[in-house]
């Protein structure tokens, strides 16, 4: 398992240097609530046909910043997105709300201790 | 003539609805409906059609976005029905209590006439509670059938009986006692 | 004038196991569009494992993620804790569970093809499947002792002994279910009314599978090598006989050859496990709290299945991640109906095998 820390400026550069459709196989987007408010995204790739090599990308941001989208190199992360913006109340470019959650249900689940 | 009602009993048809469960107990309701547990020698057929259908069978802990639906195919089935909760996360919750999205049980929403335990409730079980549920509904059958009788009451005025009065004067005759 | 109607599909469907709608926008019979909903069955697990339940009963808690492929739930999360507490499981603790999760695999691949059969219009196939799989399912009741939710697995081992007994039962009964399955590829391939139904419908071509990342059987069929069984190493997949089973048509009619060819792959793997299996313990002792991430994968019967983890050294985690296969393939299930007949639908959803509790969790 790899982890390389990028910042979210430039995050869709590298995943788009990085990501051959051919050889990368994109897992998931995923979210860890750290301490201080501070949210930190993953997104996971692992390769084709080879021994556990999985490779995370990472970022570390505020509850109010914007993450870009990646939808247009890897379309398939659409889903990844609208479940972040459901579970954590963070917001991403062009992913829309209500994918588990409804209108009264508790917002934001996973952001602090709620339960 | 073919006499309907008596052979409601013979062949009720199931309506099976998944209120967020895991599976487990839906793929046991299929393995039951198969050849070798073969609830259909009850003259059971599992319909998708909540209008034809007699038993209501449920599963799952009743999430949010299901709730609705649960209610809506339970009001539109016609009387009389039965409800099965099948599986232990739909009698009370199971491991799902107390998470932030389920009802604990759908004994909150409808009326449950038999609760078949079990994580995963076996084929066995399930069989059981149809078979149960027969029972019920044949009484359900009987008891819609009987004429009602409403007794006069001297007070309301115009002697005009309100079916729903009466049913409120009961309700605080037996609260005072 | 709008050229194009609206037709849904769902929550509440004959050919639904699981409340998902569909709605489909369609041109004459033509699907031009497709908008999903899957969040019917959303309960809150991964919030549940990190609030209410300590680390060592979470594997029995997130099997009730999905049913069908449970096993795989509480392996994939017993092994990820397995790796922060640095425990080594005995040989023969890993052979059976392998052996389990191939009898999982191949119960619920019957249960796919039979549902793709009903789907298709075909009852008599559907009942001969799921009478056949009851085989399956009295020898995992024997080995674990219940049918669906085993709770086998606990961390550091498993919790139930095998003996001769219930080896020469396994052993006999997959026998049988060989016979049969070898009746079920004379079928699928042979019968002509059954390929009018799955040959060339519903079909993704290798490159959109990489393109949409698809996993699973879905993939196979298309032609893509994907199978974590082949990625991995804390399971001896590559001892005991593993064979990547891939086709090229990437239709209906592929995906059922593919997952007719896992059974039988998988049937195989069981014998060999039970002709050599070690002597030994089946649990291994273990002290202290996790701490630190890890990322596992394994093979699910739909796909992929992947857990993050990530713990503090206390009995409370403080992030469980379930990536389930169905979740990871909804858009490339989106791009499979489009340009499909509307009357295919049912038959095309079936043979995607989709979980939705496993996407909603
Ligand atoms: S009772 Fe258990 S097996 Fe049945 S649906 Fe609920 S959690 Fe699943």
């Amino acid at each position: 398992m790899k982890k390389i820390k990028v910042t979210l400026l430039d995050i869709v550069e590298e995943i788009k240097s990085f990501y051959d459709y051919k050889k990368w196989h994109f897992l998931t987007i995923n979210g860890v609530a750290l301490q201080d408010n501070m949210l930190e995204v993953q997104w996971i790739f692992s390769k084709y046909e080879t021994l556990e090599e999985i490779v995370i990308f990472y970022v570390e941001i505020q509850y109010e910043d914007i993450i870009p989208s990646i939808v247009n190199i890897i379309p398939s992360a659409i889903i990844s997105q609208r479940e972040l913006v459901d579970m954590f109340g963070v917001e991403v470019e062009g992913s829309a709300k209500g994918l588990y959650l409804d209108k009264d249900s508790i917002q934001m689940p996973l952001r602090g201790c709620l339960l | 003539m073919f006499n309907f009602k008596k052979y409601r009993k013979k062949s009720p048809w199931i309506l099976h609805y998944n209120a967020g469960s895991c599976n487990g107990c839906d793929i046991e309701i299929l393995a039951a409906l198969s050849p070798k547990y073969d609830l259909e020698r009850f003259g059971v057929i599992n319909t998708g059609n909540p209008k034809q259908s007699d038993i209501f069978l449920v599963t799952g802990p009743v999430t949010f976005r299901s709730r609705e639906r649960l209610v809506e195919l339970y009001t539109q089935m016609p009387e009389p029905k039965v409800v099965i909760a099948l599986g232990s996360c739909t009698c009370t919750g199971g491991v799902f209590r107390d998470m932030y999205n389920v009802e604990d049980g759908i004994d909150r929403y409808i009326p449950v006439d038999v609760y078949i335990p079990g994580c995963a409730a076996s084929p066995e079980l399930i069989i059981d509670g149809i078979v149960k549920a027969l029972d019920i509904l044949e009484q359900k059958t009987k008891k819609m059938e009987k004429p009602l009788k409403l007794f006069q009451d001297a007070s309301t005025k115009d002697g005009i009986i309100n079916k729903r009065d009466c049913a409120l004067k009961v309700g605080e005759k037996d609260e005072e006692n | 004038m709008k050229k194009t109607i609206n037709i849904p599909l769902g929550s509440q469907h004959i050919s639904l196991l699981e409340p998902v709608r569909f709605k489909f926008e369609c041109e004459n019979e033509k699907i031009v569009g497709v908008d999903s909903d899957v969040g019917f069955v959303h309960r809150g697990i991964e919030k549940a494992c990190t609030t209410k339940f300590k680390y060592d009963g979470i594997g029995y808690v997130v099997a009730r993620v999905c049913g069908l492929c449970a096993i795989t739930h509480s392996l994939s999360y017993t092994v990820a804790i397995e790796e922060l507490l640095n425990i080594e499981v005995t040989s023969k603790a890993k052979y059976l569970r392998i052996l389990l999760l191939e009898l999982d695999r191949i119960h619920s691949h019957m249960l796919c093809l039979s549902h793709t059969c009903e789907n298709a219009g075909f009852e008599a196939m559907f009942m001969r499947i799921m009478g056949d799989r009851e085989l399956i399912m009295e020898i995992q009741e024997l080995l674990t002792g219940n049918r669906i939710q085993f709770d086998y697995i606990n961390i550091g081992g498993v919790n139930r002994d095998i003996n001769l007994e219930v080896a020469t039962k396994i052993v006999n009964n997959l026998d049988r279910v060989k016979e049969k399955v070898m009746g079920y590829v004379d079928e699928f391939t042979n019968n002509w009314s059954l390929s009018l139904k799955f040959k060339r419908i519903g079909a993704l071509s290798l490159d959109d599978a990489y393109k949409f990342n698809a996993i699973g059987p879905l993939a196979r069929a298309s032609g893509l090598n994907i199978d974590v069984r082949n990625e991995i190493k804390y399971l001896p997949y590559h001892e005991i006989g593993f064979k990547m089973q891939t086709h090229i048509d990437g239709d209906i009619n592929a995906r059922n050859i593919v997952r007719l060819n896992e059974i039988l792959n998988s049937i195989e793997m069981c014998d060999n496990i039970l002709a050599g299996i070690p002597e030994g313990e089946i649990q291994t002792k273990y002290k202290g709290k996790p701490n630190g991430e890890s990322v596992v994968r394994f093979e699910a019967p739909r796909g992929e299945l992947m857990y993050y983890v990530k713990a503090n050294g206390t009995a409370m985690l403080e992030r469980v991640r379930i990536k389930t296969p169905t979740f990871a393939s909804i858009p490339a299930f989106s791009h499979i109906f489009m340009g499909e007949n509307y009357a295919d639908a049912p038959a095309i959803l079936a043979s995607f095998d989709p979980c939705l509790s496993c996407t909603a969790k």
